[in-house]
């Protein structure tokens, strides 16, 4: 996160060269430096901020009369696995650099990995929208690969609970102050994250023995 | 133009809480009715809802996608050319397609074309991807086997005249200009 | 612990109750933990519910999801933008329509496609058939659970009724796979308003007896009224959405707040609760239902001539016609079926209302054929965390209704 950030924003004004939604102004006045990034693309407004200062503005967002941004819609995490920033570039540097993949569809599912860049490998997205005001905004962060953590939301919206759980569950991104960071979907015995990149769709798990009450002594082969 | 925000009204003061009898009148009745229309149903010989299955059949609207077979041409062939693009479009990867290639008029043929129906969903895009009407979602929709191998279809098992499809085949035909 | 969870805490055991049952000192009691489901009668679904029990006051409850995840969302990286399509039936099996109307608005809102007025109105005809079907089972399938059992086969005599019409419109009645990218799979039939329009009344009466059987209902009433309550900033602090969300008076719909397909042209009523308990979820459901067959009668009316589908090449596979008989078609048809069609690199999401809540789907392309990735914001999912919230305090008793009335479906919340 060593961009600075005066410059990426106003970088990011002249690319998008559309005035800003009353939504935007109202959200740059109340964050201020906090934003590194805005970002417009379909009309979805979207602002990236340092991860260490997420709960300061999710915080700022929801309190603020004007926004009022009280519905937390979604928490969810991508997995750039070596690949740049947000694909948002020019199509032809993008073609040479990554030919399409052309596989028979029998084929299709195999991994095949980029190698590893020099950008954070993940980002955690989060949507809001206001009851009242129905604007919407998503919140972006970049979370390098060798400390996959950030500070979790449930103090701001309780219900971040679940949702966090489903992104540490599928991509192993842990919540710092999440009340029970458990997985959710998978079982506790559960090897890797299967959303990530390098997690193949067909990758089997060890086969774990059955514990709990009424286990049986294993079967001796004959 | 009007989307209006509406208070759902509970009932404050039921007649139900005042006389609890009035329940069960209104659920006599309402059920009363309903026995007394499905026995005129009944008598009248309507098949609403019940349908006695193996001896009375259900009957499907046109647009109904049964189970994907291969369109058998007059001459005994197949239609198919092994193109392939139907592999290509499955979502679930359910059909193999090894083609080969002979001396007659049309030289490509499948030497293997196998759907394994235990994974197919029915979506209906290899009819929709095919450039020869080849394949088409038939009428078929009873499709159970007692072994797993017995839900591999092969070549032989998939080829219907194109007699037996024309139900389809001229629902296809209807919107060939979309 | 909330004021609402302390209000719900009173004991009604006072000391005039234990004289009562005999004893004046302390009885010694420890909580009991029970296991409600994975495979209840009940959770019609997957779910597991683990209730700690102070005699029949639940003190806590763990909801425990994930028995149906089959990896949607690993699976649509790996799939073409249009190979996805059949997946998101999957999602809400009772209301399939509506997911198939989600994605492709997805999709088209990341390629910028704009489809033809008449397949808008036809995808609203289509989804809010599927609204139906789904509230008619969610009311059905959680009267018959409080043991009333004639109006749950008057609401599936209904479903039947209304699931011919999904027959009619795309060849299947659970398994749609409705909607095309930029279109649909097939125009709406020859005489469908004639074949639609008797069926649409018919279910509609036997939503009304199904109404007269239960809204008065002193049982139901009971079991309904004050059960599995949560004031709405709760509600909203916890990202629940849809009828439940409503019943609590908020009237966040997004067929309301930011009308997408042709929403902004139709007349409705968005129905609120003010008592934010099961009873109201219920009536909200019952009310919208209503509004979904007006919505239909006014779109059947009002249905415009024209193609169903948007002629953008990138992603409309060419007529058939042309595809037999023309070159450049085939080729076009081969290229667009292998490789699908290239969306610009960017990121988008794009909600619809669902019948549970807001259905939202998030798709991060990076300019290939497949997803990057597709996060499907699932209503079920959201809705139901918040229930342990809703159950403490309660009596067991109350775990079926609230269960009932959440209304979660295993393929959306566990995807």
């Amino acid at each position: 996160m060593s961009v600075d950030k005066s410059q990426a924003s106003s970088e990011a004004d002249r690319s998008s060269g559309q005035p800003l939604s009353p939504m935007m102004v109202r959200v740059r006045q109340v964050l201020g430096e906090l934003i590194l990034e805005h970002r417009c693309f379909r009309g979805d407004d979207r602002i990236h901020v340092a991860r260490e200062r997420i709960l300061e503005v999710c915080q700022k967002l929801r309190d603020d009369v004007e926004l009022a941004f009280d519905l937390l819609l979604d928490v969810t995490a991508i997995d750039y696995l070596g690949q740049p920033d947000d694909f948002e570039r020019p199509r032809e540097i993008w073609d040479q650099e990554r030919p399409v993949l052309r596989r028979h569809p029998a084929r299709r599912h195999e991994l095949v990995l980029p190698p590893r860049g020099p950008h954070p490998r993940f980002a955690i997205v989060y949507h809001l929208t206001s009851t009242t005001r129905f604007h919407r905004l998503r919140i972006k962060c970049r979370v390098p690969e060798d400390d996959p953590t950030i500070a979790s939301l449930t103090p701001v919206w309780p219900g971040a609970n679940w949702l966090e759980r489903e992104t540490y569950d599928l991509y192993g991104i842990r919540f710092i102050g999440h009340p029970d960071l458990r997985r959710i979907y998978l079982n506790e015995e559960f090897v890797g994250h299967p959303l990530r990149k390098d997690y193949g769709k067909f990758d089997e798990q060890p086969i774990q023995p059955y514990v709990g009450p009424g286990a049986k002594e294993p079967r001796r082969p004959h | 133009m009007a989307v209006r925000i509406v208070k759902v009204k509970r009932p404050t003061q039921p007649w139900s809480s005042m006389r609890p009898w009035w329940a069960v009148v209104v659920g006599l009745w309402v059920s009363t009715r309903h026995f007394f229309v499905n026995l005129g149903r009944f008598l009248r010989g309507s098949q609403d809802f019940t349908v006695h299955f193996p001896e009375q059949r259900f009957v499907h609207p046109p647009a109904l996608r049964g189970m994907p077979v291969l369109v058998q041409m007059e001459n005994g062939k197949e239609r198919c050319v092994a193109c392939g693009l139907c592999e290509w479009a499955c979502p679930t990867t359910c059909i193999t397609i090894f083609p080969a290639e002979t001396n007659n008029e049309v030289e490509r043929y499948p030497e293997v074309f196998d759907i394994d129906m235990s994974r197919c969903m029915f979506c209906g895009y290899c009819e929709e991807a095919c450039p020869e009407e080849a394949i088409v979602m038939s009428r078929q929709v009873e499709i159970s086997s007692y072994s797993r191998q017995g839900s591999l279809w092969h070549k032989e098992d998939l080829l219907v005249p194109i007699s037996q499809l024309k139900t389809r085949i001229d629902y296809l035909r209807s919107h060939y200009e979309r | 612990m909330s004021d609402q969870e302390l209000k719900n805490l009173v004991a009604p055991i006072d000391g005039a109750n234990r004289r009562l049952h005999g004893f004046e000192g302390d009885l010694h009691t420890e909580p009991m933990r029970i296991q409600f489901g994975p495979s209840h009668p009940a959770t019609h679904g997957t779910v597991r519910i683990v209730l700690d029990l102070d005699g029949e006051r639940i003190v806590d409850a763990d909801v425990q999801v994930g028995y149906l995840h089959r990896g949607f969302e690993k699976e649509c990286e790996t799939g073409l933008y249009y190979q996805n399509i059949p997946y998101t039936d999957r999602l809400n099996y009772s209301s399939p329509m509506l997911n198939n109307v989600g994605y492709c608005l997805a999709v088209e809102k990341l390629f910028d496609i704009q489809t033809p007025p008449r397949c808008q109105f036809l995808r609203v005809v289509g989804g809010e058939i599927s609204r139906m079907v789904d509230h008619m089972l969610a009311i059905g399938s959680s009267a018959m659970e409080l043991a009333a059992f004639t109006p749950m086969l008057y609401l599936l005599e209904g479903r039947e009724l209304l699931l011919d019409l999904t027959d009619a419109l795309c060849g299947a009645r659970v398994t749609t796979n409705f909607t095309r990218i930029g279109g649909l799979c097939a125009d709406m039939p020859e005489g469908f308003k004639e074949f639609a329009i008797p069926r649409l009344d018919r279910a509609l009466k036997l939503v009304e007896d199904a109404d007269k059987l239960l809204t008065e209902n002193p049982i139901f009433r009971e079991r309904m009224e004050g059960t599995g309550r949560l004031p709405a900033q709760d509600l909203i602090a916890w990202g629940v959405t849809g009828p439940i969300l409503r019943a609590g008076g908020i009237p966040y719909d997004v067929r309301r707040v930011q009308p997408y397909l042709v929403y902004g042209d139709l007349d409705f009523d968005v129905p609120v609760g003010e008592h934010s308990d099961n009873f109201d979820r219920y009536l909200v459901r019952l009310e919208e239902i209503r509004q979904s067959r007006r919505l239909i009668l006014q779109c059947l009316e009002r249905m415009p001539d024209g193609p169903v589908d948007s002629d953008d090449p990138r992603v409309r596979w060419p007529a058939k016609r042309r595809v037999y008989t023309q070159m450049e078609e085939l080729i076009d048809q081969f290229k667009l079926v292998t490789e699908g069609g290239y969306p610009p690199p960017g990121e988008i999401y794009q909600a619809v209302e669902a019948a549970n809540g807001e259905l939202g789907f998030y798709l991060v392309s990076d300019g290939s054929g497949r997803p990057w990735k597709c996060r499907c914001r699932s209503p079920s999912f959201s809705n139901i965390s918040p229930m342990n919230l809703m159950l403490k305090g309660g009596q067991l008793a109350d775990v079926v209704p609230t269960f009932g009335m959440i209304n979660m479906i295993g393929g959306e919340t566990d995807r």
